[in-house]
């Protein structure tokens, strides 16, 4: 079940889902408008390799905008801070972003329950697109789980800005190890 | 409803989720983290009608994927569910690195119980290992009575194209 609207207002006021800072009017029917950070990681690398740390660079979105050409992939940043410990959150593009050629997200829309934090957008332009910082570029609707709630404590947790990939440091298990 | 980590753990317990292999480790939150398989279909050419692949088993030490070009791959696990209906996605770490392990179909149908086909686009010039931990499938409540999958897909094993028929006279029949 996704929740309406009206329900996420009512879940934000109850303060079990966080949107911070939360403006009523970016409610739609059946999810909340995300707006674009001003900061942009572009990796600097020829070929990526997830088992070392990829080098890359932090650029500010200048005022009157920032080109992406057509094939251009960077991460970018939600201004909101979101999250949940009792729904699902789920990341999509606006229509309106679409129809210009943008991705937000590259097949990985799915947030864990309990993660807290601005979202990192995965921006690949099929077609030349100027981004502007606070631009409406995507909305988060939310899920109801089914089963116990264990929550997140991964390695993503409380991004106050774009995050890049950190396959290289992952912890909790060797994921390049075979069984 | 989306399953948690904790009722996947349960549903695969008791036989209404097929993960295999299956490692507790894998879980997360709301998914289950699925490996990559050893065996990838690269793209050849096009024949004038269809797609051609050569297929390649992924070396040790990585295959380099060209950007803006689809490979075949599979999931490693054999992943299915006689009761829920399955989300088949990539995972965040790969999303930032611009890896698409899907193109727009993502849904998994209820009774279908195989290694899934990945349709594998690059946005960046990135290595790929064998077995790597790459993307994840959550698992959805249904609703409404289910009927059996009878697709062509949903049981084979092996990164498999298309099956589309490429002459005009097979879609005539979708026509009004």
């Amino acid at each position: 079940m996704i929740l309406t609207g009206n329900k996420i207002i009512e879940e934000v006021e109850s303060g079990k889902i966080e949107i911070t800072p939360f403006d009523k009017s970016r409610i739609t029917t059946n999810s909340y408008d995300l707006s674009l950070g001003e900061t942009i990681i572009r990796y600097k690398t020829e070929i990526i390799d997830p088992k070392v740390e990829t080098p890359y660079e932090e650029i500010k979105i200048p005022s009157d905008g920032m080109v992406l050409n057509l094939g251009d992939f960077v991460l970018g940043h939600s201004n909101e801070r979101i999250g949940s410990d009792f729904y699902v959150p789920m990341i999509h593009g606006k229509s309106g972003t679409a129809r210009m050629g943008l991705f937000v997200h590259v097949t990985a829309d799915l947030i864990d329950i309990g993660s807290h934090g601005v979202t990192t957008f995965q921006l690949y332009a099929t077609l030349p697109v100027r981004l502007h910082v606070g631009m409406l570029i995507s909305q988060v609707s939310f899920w109801v789980p089914f089963g116990d709630i264990v929550l997140y404590k991964g390695k993503y947790q409380n991004s106050t800005g774009p995050k890049p990939s950190m396959t290289y440091k992952d912890f909790k298990y060797d994921i390049f190890k075979k069984d | 409803m989306i399953l948690t980590g904790s009722k996947i753990k349960e549903e695969v317990k008791k036989g209404n989720i097929t993960i295999g292999p299956f490692s507790v480790e894998q879980v997360n939150p709301n998914s289950y983290n699925y490996r990559l398989g050893s065996v990838l279909k690269v793209f050849d050419k096009f024949d004038g009608n269809k797609s051609v692949f050569r297929e390649i088993s992924i070396p040790e030490e990585g295959y380099v994927l060209e950007p803006r070009k689809m490979y075949l791959a599979t999931t490693k696990e054999i992943i299915g569910s006689s009761k829920y209906a399955m989300s088949l996605i990539g995972r965040s770490s790969m999303g930032r690195y611009g890896l698409f392990l899907q193109c727009s179909a993502n849904l998994g149908h209820t009774t279908s119980k195989h290694r899934w086909t990945l349709e594998i686009v690059a946005t960046m010039p990135i290595r790929l290992y064998p077995e790597m931990i790459i993307g994840q499938v959550s698992f959805w409540k249904n609703y409404g009575a289910v009927k059996k999958y009878s697709g062509q897909y949903g049981f084979l094993n092996h990164p498999q194209e298309s099956f589309a028929p490429d002459k005009q006279e097979n879609y005539d029949s979708n026509r009004k």
